[in-house]
């Protein structure tokens, strides 16, 4: 009996010794990537933290409204450091999803599989981020402009009104991409424009029938204003 | 169908007796304009057989597609032995009107510059047909400088009140005289003469195709005579009157348009302006003195309203092209009462020379920055309208000078800050 219990655990270690012995390779070859992506990470952080600065970065990107998505001036941070740290995490990130698989290990891999799957659509909503933040960065500036041009007094508000508005679709835009809360949000929506539009209607119908009608007489009836009638050039 | 040999929109007509011996060209550009192309036209032939009546002449017309009856009314003036018609394209217009209201001018301009060309005469001159101030002493004044007294480019010299032509006053000439060293009053102005030698100098520019060319072709062409080896004279013509071609663009357009193109050209022609030290005077022909134009009304309250609404609201978008000191300088102002409210000669130059580097810099879309001086413009002509309150012609040339001469003396920070940008920032 004890020879079949000493056979018995002969085996089950020698299995062991044999799953550690085949297990041990794919540790090994795990922490050698977290090891490379980290310095990949380091040095990727390094190159594009210079080569934003040599581009100017931060002034571009204030310039074409892209400060207001990276949360810049009103965090410490430049947007070319808040750049420079999502590329650097993204990298780590990749680099331990690319080390779970391997470990040969199933959840781990499907988990990685399915991240690495999902990853288009994360560029493509960020992609959506950034044209809707230039966007909205333009239109609101050409909104102000000509606002105050036209001498109306109240062209901050118009300004800051379109530009919240085409942030807002853009960020819309960028969760249905990546299938967050389809439903409420397509819901959300049709409420918010819906009631701004029929808040805008009523306060036009009813608050200022009389402003606009004069409005609309003055702009069909009388000449231009008298700074107008000049020949300029 | 003989070709033009350019790329223009242009489809030239024949040209009768094959044009030999043609000493003298009349273009006229035109649009919907029957109500006044009668009259132009007799009153230029009674001019050319009173000052050109030993020269072989052709009108050329470049009509942009009338459908009035212009076309009509010119032959039947003319005559078809003596007019050469080309037909201009009527360019873009489903974008913004042009100020002068003439789609295709640049087309129809490079027609009648290449008729001249091509039949080899020695004089041209290009009047709108719109034009209600038409004098036969026009051609003395346009052609007889071409023709006896060895003038390559003739610029006009319209009397015009305070507040008409302002850009012009105060923006256009001054930084055109400072650029390019030449003081013509109005370069941007749509009648000129010229020589068969300048006609063929212009066909060999390159801005016939440019972003600008339709708005900005009239003040390429003086700027082109001013950057070359031509001799270039003004010629008083009296006040100018004209019909006007649709609904007038906005200030904020108009400015965009004649801004732009001047600064477009600056661009272009770097390696000339900055090596032009001071400026030179021109021979007038005409007498100056006795003009009394009429004053249009201005409502300088609204344009110093303009101003500080712009300084509240725009205020940040000037940072990116302005220095803190002339910002801290509009702030002052914004301040200041309306009967102490003055606009400083070198600010206002500064503040025009920070917007050329700027937009060549491409700080912001062009656009932007060309209407974000709107309101700026406004300030400054509220400005030089209360100080020339009831001043003469003579009173409002002397202050134009003043202001001339601010652009020539800020003109050394131009040329640093064109060169050394990074320096600003």
């Amino acid at each position: 009996m004890w020879a079949e219990i000493d056979q018995i655990l002969r085996q089950a270690t020698r299995q062991i010794a044999d799953h550690v012995a085949s297990f041990l390779p794919g540790v090994l070859v795990a922490l050698v990537l977290i090891l490379a992506t980290v310095v990949a990470a380091a040095l990727v952080r390094a190159l594009l933290g210079r080569a934003l600065r040599g581009l100017e970065f931060d002034r571009h990107a204030d310039h074409l409204g892209l400060a207001v998505l990276l949360g810049w001036p009103s965090s410490t941070t430049s947007p070319s450091q808040t750049l420079t740290r999502v590329v650097y995490w993204t990298v780590v990130v990749l680099g331990l999803l690319l080390s779970l698989t391997a470990l040969n290990a199933t959840i781990p891999s499907r988990f990685a599989l399915s991240v690495f799957q999902y990853l288009p659509n994360l560029l493509a909503a960020l992609m959506i981020l950034v044209v809707g933040a230039i966007a909205a960065r333009f239109l609101s500036r050409s909104v102000l402009i000509g606002a105050v041009n036209m001498q109306i007094r109240s062209a901050r508000l118009l300004s800051l009104a379109v530009r919240w508005l085409v942030l807002l679709i853009a960020v819309a835009m960028a969760l249905d991409h990546l299938s967050i809360g389809r439903n409420v949000l397509l819901l959300a929506f049709g409420i918010l424009f819906g009631g701004i539009v029929l808040a805008a209607a009523l306060a036009v119908g009813l608050g200022a029938r009389d402003a606009v009608s004069r409005a609309l007489e003055r702009q069909l009836q009388e000449p231009p204003r008298g700074d107008d009638e000049v020949n300029h050039v | 169908m003989p070709s033009t040999g350019s790329n223009s929109s242009v489809q030239e007509a024949d040209v009768p007796d094959g044009g030999a011996g043609v000493d003298v060209i009349v273009g006229l550009t035109s649009h919907n304009d029957v109500g006044t192309v009668g009259a132009v036209v007799r009153a230029l032939q009674d001019g050319l057989a009173r000052y050109a009546a030993s020269s072989a002449v052709r009108f050329v017309l470049a009509d942009a597609g009338s459908t009035d009856g212009t076309r009509e009314a010119v032959r039947e003036a003319v005559g078809p032995s003596a007019l050469v018609e080309v037909e201009s394209g009527r360019g873009a217009e489903l974008g913004e009107p042009p100020y002068h209201g003439q789609h295709g001018r640049e087309a129809a301009l490079r027609a009648i510059i290449e008729t001249t060309h091509r039949l080899g005469a020695r004089a041209c001159t290009v009047i709108d047909a719109r034009l209600q101030s038409v004098e036969p002493e026009w051609i003395d004044r346009l052609l007889v400088p071409v023709l006896a007294d060895g003038f390559d480019y003739v610029s006009p010299y319209y009397a015009r009140p305070v507040a008409e032509g302002a850009i012009t006053k105060g923006i256009v000439y001054p930084m055109f005289r400072a650029l390019y060293g030449v003081r013509l009053r109005q370069p941007a102005a749509g009648e000129f003469g010229c020589s068969g030698r300048l006609a063929a100098h212009y066909l060999e520019q390159d801005f016939w195709d440019a972003e600008f060319a339709p708005v900005g072709i009239d003040l390429w062409l003086a700027v082109a005579a001013a950057c070359g080896e031509f001799r270039s004279c003004e010629a008083v013509l009296g006040t100018r009157g004209a019909v006007s071609r649709g609904a007038p663009t906005d200030l904020s357009t108009t400015l965009k348009q004649v801004v732009g193109s001047l600064f477009a050209d600056l661009e272009r022609r770097v390696d000339v302006w900055q090596r032009v030290r001071g400026s030179r005077a021109i021979p007038i022909r005409g007498a100056v003195g006795g003009m009394d134009p009429q004053a249009p009304t201005v409502n300088v309250d609204g344009l110093m309203e303009s101003f500080r609404l712009g300084y509240r609201e725009l205020r940040e978008i000037w940072t990116w092209v302005l220095p803190p000191r002339s910002i801290v300088e509009l702030r002052t102002l914004t301040e200041t009462a309306a009967e102490r409210f003055r606009f400083d000669d070198r600010l206002w130059a500064g503040i025009v020379y920070d917007f050329a580097v700027g937009y060549s810099l491409r700080v912001m879309p062009r656009d932007h920055l060309l209407r974000s001086l709107t309101p700026l413009y406004s300030g400054w002509l509220a400005s030089f309208v209360l100080q020339m309150e009831g001043a003469s012609l003579q009173g409002i040339e002397e202050r134009v000078e003043r202001v001339c001469l601010a652009f020539e003396s800020e003109k050394r920070h131009l040329i640093s800050r064109w060169r050394w940008p990074e320096r600003l920032r």
